[in-house]
């Protein structure tokens, strides 16, 4: 048993210890000073809008972490730098904020590239090289500055993990460690072997995840060479297939292997395409298991998906040897660029004000995952489950996009409708609407002086009426009575 | 049958008590109810859940018979039934039972258990403001329980027993407890309620069913059958606003709620049009926000048509293109969806091959993934059940299948998928209903089976010798007394 005295001491001790630590580590292992000419402070104040009444914003500030990787570049993770108003830099963890402009941004990468004009910012910094290949596991830290000290502290490798990216739906590879370190921040730089190994991205408890060099490194050099062209991604849908009766009924021979494409959506367009009930044998050479994995030289055992952003970008071709009609076939598969809009709810829209039309007091709005988020981070569940149905839906060219009438601003003018809110739009006087701009161009064709609002089929309402000659009269008088700056907020066309 | 078993009293003494009964004292005609109720296990069609011990209350009505909720005597196994001060069971039975209704009548085999008593009268809707007594046997206690409130208000309530039908109900601030159930609400020696339900969360809110509700069960057993409240399956909204009131050239007064939505009802596709207004329904007019002023209460106009039986017609007047049209409008009971509500004393259907699980989809199966169902169960499924009638009724499945689970067996012990999917095709036969799935496994006798699921075109494929191999294996390795039940 412990004694309280010597209970007492090693607390103390290990307080000490914990404090002490970062410089210990830094001055045995690592170029302390190294790092503290590459690690950069990054202040970046945005507006968050109000989804629900899409003319109202807020700014928000956020604080995160940068990386001298070039001469005048700073390496960060794209998020928190949508719908930015101010990004503001700070080098060494304290002194003066330099204004930095964002030079190149890809959300679905998760990447950015910051630049400061100012040429004082820059005396006395020095770019860390990338890491090529995986870290050693054994030698992990992760770096950045607080209250004016650099702390770095090793922390324990947990495994690689395939997973959606933060700002997108395409997945990401992420290496996963455990950490000591509260609330480490955005885009922290992962160090091994005196280089940069990755930035970290996520975190939950002392869960951290980290995008790894080799993607970043991948993703820069494309950009460096003027070529990227964003990331590709599979849009095809594929199960597990360890069933040995459905390779019997596919008549594959052999061993059960590669999994099966059970869904190949309408859009996007891909030339050369997969199709139901392929199985997918091999993936750029790899063998794919009945689980969907592959052995990957650098990560172990890892899902397919990550064979469409391992090195590849969309408009490159993936080969896939696909067992298909009792014979093998190899498809030269083109990949697809992500777009928001590749998806009936789009997840996220950045840089740009959130559309929305009013019309007589009903506010029309773009049916996507930010209005959704609008209930909350449980929306799943407490948003209307019609409109949440929709996101298991997929957009065709007849139905690329839907409109939703969010609720109405009461007035007299729609005295009646005043209870009704988040129903999707399918008709405003007789034309099928799919997005703002449709639901303006039909309000410009009333119906007999009338115009005539048909919702989508369901449980609820399915038709309003207003009058088409008072409407700019209403608009006015509701955008007054509301504060609301002005009535619509559109997209280019 | 009689019970012997609990009827500890001696003749004399029994006969005295029923001595002392007299009509004025209507809690001599309140009974308790004791039940034992067994339901099934929807996930595990063939099997039943444990059994369940539960009491209520009731009244004795015209007819030697028992009123009570249809809730307190579902799925009974065993029905008791005790009176007033007196310690004897009486086994008793269900005579009818409307589960959209919440009503029920028990019959007892002994004679022996109406002597003496008077039945209770039945009275009319009480007026809000006024004072009603609950009687009825409570958890709290052993003895009867009076509370006493007045009508806080009535209007159209949703059945919380069968979950999907709104009817006519009472709210009271008297007490209404668990064991309250099914027992009468007096007022002036009269029965003008049964109380049935509370609300959650709520504070001296108590619901009871009316006597308008009370006489539409009543009168439709009387040919021997219940059959239900008929419902036009039409969609009335209010129509206040001023634009499309001038639209379908109506007067701007207070009258006329819209036709918006016509659901899958033969009669009033035929007869009805979207867009028709209603101005009365039967006797009464309705008013714009879809009301109609019954028995002095504002109460939603489907309240008209819960007065007509089934198979009969209501009279409309109808504000249609311009002009004033009437219209008799056939009723009868919905029963497209009934999967979507609560289902009682019907044992669920099911086939089982290969050791794979196959029972309709209904609202009892989602239930079974437990009190947070609708967080659990795939938006496939939901939609499917509440949505697509509304929304693609041309693609309606009369009976969408579920693979509830897959029992483990060598037959199917590869299968990726275990359970809880709903199934689209099986060897190309789209499942329409549940018999669909045995005659598309009967079409493929040797290869293998193809089994497709909804949403996305998962698929198992099912050895078509094995499976049929695996019959006997499973069903006694499970415990299953059958492969089906249809």
């Amino acid at each position: 048993m412990i004694s309280p005295r010597l209970f007492l001491f090693l607390t103390t001790a290990i307080l000490f210890w914990e404090v002490a630590s970062p410089v210990t580590h830094a001055a045995t292992s690592l170029n302390q000073s190294r790092w503290e000419q590459a690690i950069i402070n990054i202040e970046s104040t945005r507006v968050v809008y109000d989804s629900m009444q899409p003319w109202i914003k807020r700014p928000r500030t956020y604080l995160k972490t940068g990386v001298v990787i070039a001469p005048r570049e700073i390496l960060t993770a794209a998020e928190d730098l949508q719908d930015r108003t101010l990004v503001r830099v700070q080098k060494m963890g304290r002194g003066q904020f330099y204004e930095a402009e964002v030079v190149w941004l890809d959300y679905h990468a998760n990447l950015a590239i910051l630049t400061v004009k100012d040429d004082a910012f820059w005396k006395g910094l020095q770019p860390v090289p990338l890491l090529r290949g995986a870290p050693s596991r054994d030698d992990l830290r992760v770096a950045r500055w607080l209250n004016a000290n650099l702390e770095i502290r090793r922390v324990e490798f947990s495994q690689y993990t395939m997973d959606d990216s933060r700002l997108s739906p395409i997945p990401a590879l992420y290496l996963e460690f455990d950490s000591e370190m509260k609330s480490i921040g955005g885009s922290a730089p992962l160090i091994s072997g005196g280089k940069l190994a990755g930035i970290t991205c996520q975190q939950v408890d002392n869960h951290v995840r980290a995008l790894t060099a080799t993607f970043i490194s991948s993703v820069l050099e494309e950009r460096k060479k003027g070529n990227y062209r964003g990331l590709g991604f599979f849009p095809f849908y594929w199960q597990p297939t360890p069933n040995t009766a459905s390779h019997k009924y596919l008549k594959l021979p052999g061993e059960p292997r590669g999994v099966a494409v059970i869904f190949v959506p309408e859009l996007p367009v891909v030339e050369e395409n997969l199709k139901p009930m392929d199985i997918i044998l091999q993936v750029d050479g790899f063998d794919i298991d009945p689980q969907g994995r592959y052995l990957d030289p650098d990560y172990g055992q890892q899902i397919l998906e990550n064979l469409s952003i391992r090195g590849k970008f969309a408009g490159d071709i993936v080969r896939f040897t696909v067992w298909r009609d009792g014979a093998i076939r190899v498809v030269n598969y083109r990949l697809p660029r992500f777009d928001y809009h590749l998806r009936l709810l789009p997840d996220h829209v950045f840089d740009r004000e959130p559309e929305y039309l009013i019309a007589g007091g009903l506010v029309m709005v773009p049916l996507n995952k930010p209005f959704l988020r609008s209930w909350g981070d449980d929306w799943k569940r407490r948003a209307p489950f019609r409109l949440v149905y929709y996101d298991n839906e997929f957009p065709t060219p007849d139905r690329p996009s839907l409109v939703v009438m969010s609720f109405v601003l009461p007035d007299a003018y729609n005295l009646g409708y005043q209870d009704l809110r988040a129903l999707a739009v399918e008709k405003v006087n007789g034309k099928v609407v799919r997005n703002l701009r449709e639901v303006k161009e039909a309000l410009s064709s009333p119906q007999k002086g009338y115009h005539i609002i048909e919702f989508v089929r369901s449980d609820t309402i399915r038709r309003i009426v207003l009058d088409a000659s008072q409407m700019e009269t209403a608009n006015a008088r509701i955008l007054k009575r509301y504060g609301i700056p002005k009535a619509e907020s559109l997209s280019s066309p | 049958m009689r019970s012997h078993k609990f009827a500890p009293l001696g003749l004399a003494l029994w006969i005295a008590l029923i001595a002392s009964l007299s009509a004025a004292d209507p809690e001599k005609s309140v009974v308790q109810i004791f039940t034992f109720s067994q339901q099934p296990d929807w996930s595990a069609p063939w099997r039943m859940e444990g059994l369940r011990r539960g009491s209520g209350s009731g009244f004795v009505v015209k007819g030697k018979r028992i009123m009570t909720n249809a809730h307190v005597v579902s799925w009974a196994r065993q029905i008791l039934v005790r009176r007033y001060q007196d310690p004897r069971p009486f086994l008793a039975r269900v005579a009818f039972i409307g589960h959209d209704c919440d009503i029920a009548l028990l019959e007892v085999e002994d004679e022996r258990f109406f002597a003496g008593l008077d039945p209770l009268e039945l009275g009319d809707l009480p007026k809000v403001r006024s004072t009603v007594v609950t009687y009825g046997y409570p958890a709290g206690g052993e003895q009867i329980s009076y509370t006493r409130g007045v009508v806080s208000r009535i209007e159209i309530q949703t059945y919380v027993h069968i979950a999907n039908r709104s009817l006519l109900a009472v709210q009271t601030d008297a007490a209404i407890n668990p064991g309250n159930s099914g027992g009468p609400v007096i007022q002036d020696d009269k029965v003008v309620g049964v109380a049935f339900m509370g609300a959650q969360g709520l504070e001296n809110t108590g619901f009871f069913i009316p006597p308008n509700i009370i006489r539409h069960f009543l009168k439709d057993i009387e040919d021997g059958r219940y059959d239900g409240f008929p419902s036009p399956g039409v969609r009335i909204t209010p129509l206040h606003n001023f634009a499309y009131r001038q639209y379908l050239q109506l007067p701007l007064n207070e009258l006329g709620a819209r036709i918006d939505g016509i659901q899958a009802q033969e009669e009033s596709e035929r007869l009805l049009f979207e867009d028709d207004v209603l101005l009365q329904a039967g006797p009464y007019p309705v008013g714009s926000d879809g009301t109609i002023l019954y028995e002095g209460n504002r109460v939603h106009v489907m309240a008209a048509f819960h007065e007509i039986q089934n198979g009969e017609s209501i009279r409309l007047k109808i504000w249609r293109k311009g002009k004033e049209v009437e219209v008799a409008l056939p009723l009868y009971v919905q029963k497209r969806d009934i999967a979507a509500g609560n289902q009682y004393d019907v044992l669920p259907r099911y086939f089982i091959h290969g050791g794979l699980v196959f029972t309709p989809l209904s609202l009892d199966y989602l239930k079974t993934f437990g009190r947070n169902w609708s967080d659990e169960v795939g938006a496939e499924m939901a939609y499917e059940l509440f949505y697509r009638r509304h929304e693609l009724p041309n693609t309606v499945r009369p009976e969408p299948v579920v693979l509830a689970v897959v029992l483990a067996d060598p037959a199917n012990a590869s299968f990726n998928v275990k359970g809880g999917v709903m199934v689209d095709r099986i060897n190309g036969v789209r499942i329409e209903k549940l018999e669909d799935v045995i005659s598309a496994f009967e079409k493929v006798k040797t290869g293998q089976h193809l089994i497709e699921f909804l949403p996305k075109g998962t698929f198992e494929c099912l050895d078509a010798e094995a499976a049929v191999q695996a019959a006997p294996r499973v069903l006694k390795n499970y415990g299953i007394p059958e492969d089906r039940r249809l």
